[in-house]
């Protein structure tokens, strides 16, 4: 009813899954998030990353032909990742996958499972964890909790 | 009277002329967002309060800054300035590049004419004075939300976004280091950031010299990223780091460095000075102190 739903992702824009590249070929996130291990902001890949593997035939599926015209069409940049955080807060990825924060720990399986994404994160969720309080098991570092260690 | 019609023609023409050579005026992007102040306006400012500066600094003797006496305290960390007296000509090049680094806004032309400048850097005496970031903070001990805290490396940090104005902590600073944001900056246009790296301060908030914290927060993080690659790194001792009034200095009159760690230029060219401090901080543990003598 009403005004049909607003698709995620833009019409004609590349269906990407992350199960097909992570989970199945055993790549790394930051092969494609470039800056996630050691930058300030893990980045969204470009078309030319893509096709830095695309632009070989890669598997006998039937869906490749597909997949090669929109990679064709596509932009250069088919994503873009807004971050949420206001500029007082300084949230460095490259230092928690430095911690030996494994992506998944905070991004979940896939792309839809995001544990601490937008509206999941706030204040709370970072101070819980550098108290110690989330991933006991992990067994990781007590990390800064006074106030300028993140603000500014 | 009249005009012929080769007149007219000729007035005509030259409306056009001169429209063109406008319109094709290249206007610099800065100006066309309409409401930033000029480069220019800022550096007006900082003469005008040079202009204005006190004359006296009543200074008395104080011993090299040790680690600090709070909880939590780091035993590797205390970062502190140095101000040469012998060097410094009271030139005003810090009081500029502080407020381009960390977008200190303009003051409304009333306050400036009674010398209620935003700036972080005053200059007294004929030398750049701040926040002293006393490890026994007087400003500290009064905040009713928390916003004025200590690090534990030594600065007297502000957490904007929690104070609420009650304007306790620049009641308790002996020294006046404490501005006050009594006007909308970016409302009235009187703000501009030229550093991304660092907020804009609303209204009502209180503020004062940071000692380049988003400096050594950026510093602390590239160390701590590059530890993956070499592994047999020592601590993070900010070593490299230097405040924007530091850099800016002409005459290497202002040292930035870690008051604990023997390599910093701070512990070095302190070495056989006498320091000193205005006479209302020195039994405060400032960590900004004054130097003069034998060099």
């Amino acid at each position: 009813m009403g005004e049909p739903r607003v698709p995620e992702r833009a019409v004609g824009s590349i269906p990407f899954d992350h199960a097909l590249h992570g989970d199945s070929i055993g790549l790394d996130c930051a092969a494609c998030h470039t800056g996630s291990r050691a930058s300030a902001n893990a980045f969204m890949p470009s078309k030319a990353d893509c096709m830095d593997c695309h632009r070989l035939p890669l598997t006998e599926n039937p869906g490749i032909e597909t997949l090669d015209s929109m990679l064709a069409k596509a932009d250069d940049r088919p994503w873009s990742h807004k971050r949420h955080l206001p500029d007082h807060v300084v949230f460095h990825h490259g230092v928690h996958a430095a911690a030996g924060v494994a992506c998944a720990d905070c991004h979940g399986r896939g792309y839809m499972q995001n544990r601490y994404g937008a509206e999941l994160f706030n204040m709370q969720s970072c101070l819980k964890c550098h108290r110690g309080e989330t991933f006991k098991e992990k067994g990781f570092k007590p990390a800064a909790t006074y106030c300028a260690a993140c603000h500014r | 009277m009249g005009m012929d019609r080769r007149e007219f023609i000729k007035s005509c023409s030259l409306v056009a002329v001169m429209g063109l050579l406008f319109g094709c005026r290249k206007i610099p992007l800065e100006e066309l967002a309409g409401d930033l102040p000029s480069l220019k306006r800022f550096e007006d400012e900082v003469k005008l309060a040079l202009s204005q500066a006190k004359k006296t600094l009543d200074l008395v003797k104080v011993p090299t800054p040790g680690a600090l006496k709070i909880p939590g305290a780091s035993a590797l960390n205390r970062f502190g300035m140095a101000i040469d007296l012998d060097a410094c000509d009271g030139c005003g090049k810090c009081i500029l590049a502080c407020n381009l680094e960390n977008n200190v806004p303009l003051v409304p032309d009333e306050d400036a004419a009674r010398g209620r400048f935003m700036h972080w850097v005053d200059m007294r005496g004929s030398a750049p004075f701040m926040c002293v970031h006393c490890g026994n903070a007087p400003c500290e001990r009064v905040c009713p939300t928390g916003a004025a805290n200590h690090t534990p490396d030594g600065l007297s940090a502000m957490m904007y976004k929690r104070c609420t104005g009650s304007r306790f902590c620049g009641a308790n600073c002996p020294v006046q280091a404490r501005k006050f944001n009594f006007n909308d900056a970016q409302k009235l246009g009187l703000a501009r950031q030229f550093n991304r790296e660092v907020p804009l301060r609303d209204k009502g908030v209180m503020e004062k010299c940071s000692l380049c914290l988003h400096r050594l927060q950026n510093d602390r993080l590239k160390f701590k990223t590059s530890l993956t690659v070499d592994a047999s790194a020592e601590e993070w001792r900010g070593r490299g780091v230097k405040t924007a009034c530091a850099e800016a200095c002409p005459k290497n009159a202002i040292i930035f460095g870690n008051w604990l760690d023997e390599k910093s230029p701070l512990v070095k060219l302190t070495k056989n000075r006498e320091l000193y401090a205005p006479r209302e901080l020195a039994d405060l543990d400032p960590s900004v102190v004054f130097m003069r003598g034998r060099r």
